[in-house]
């Protein structure tokens, strides 16, 4: 079989690498987030300055993380890169149908607690998850 | 869409994970194909008709 090999172990040695830096990017971002919501007030005292270059500085690593997102997706095959397709369209829409009325609901004080975006990302975040796991398990 | 794979692979005696390598995707996705839950894109099927000289349609079938 050896004959028919492109590469040793290329696809998956690819992807890992891929995912390696995905991950990387993943968690420079979620740390340049941190920096920025928490920075103004317990590192620099409000100054306006820093914040711009830590809102700059989130951005930025932002289009990395979407740039490292873009590459990985390229690199998966066509059954992988479905699954995360499914997964990213599922999330987007259960983010709209969710987002949408609690802010709504949260305008006209119609629940009892602020409509905060943090609850949408974490919603966002399971719906994910929970898509990529029913997908792997689906094709496994 | 059925599909002769699996019969294919068993008889040069390959495991899914040699066919995945050979074809530069992954085992799950060679499962998915073989059990019919996944239907290959045209430049897949194309590779694997290439790599075991046969036309696509010797290993494709529409049902």
């Amino acid at each position: 079989m050896s004959q028919t090999k492109q590469s040793d172990g290329g696809y998956q040695t690819r992807v890992r690498t891929k995912v390696t830096r995905l991950f990387l990017w993943n968690g420079a971002w979620g740390v340049a987030t941190a920096l920025m919501a928490f920075g103004p007030k317990f590192l620099w005292d409000h100054s306006l300055a820093f914040t711009l270059l830590a809102v700059g500085l989130d951005v930025a690593v932002g289009v990395g993380m979407l740039r490292a997102n873009k590459i990985y997706l390229a690199q998966l095959d066509e059954l992988q890169r479905k699954v995360q397709f499914n997964s990213m369209g599922i999330t987007l829409g259960v983010g709209l149908i969710a987002g949408v009325p609690i802010s709504v609901m949260d305008a006209y004080h119609f629940i009892p607690f602020h409509a905060d975006i943090g609850y949408l990302l974490i919603l966002m975040s399971v719906t994910f998850a929970a898509c990529n796991l029913y997908g792997t398990w689906r094709y496994r | 869409m059925k599909n002769r794979l699996k019969v294919l692979r068993a008889e040069r005696d390959w495991t899914q994970a040699d066919l995945a390598n050979a074809l530069d995707v992954s085992r799950q996705t060679i499962n998915a194909i073989e059990t019919g839950k996944f239907d290959p894109s045209l430049p897949l099927a194309f590779r694997t008709a290439r790599l075991f000289a046969l036309r696509i349609e010797e290993i494709f079938q529409d049902e």
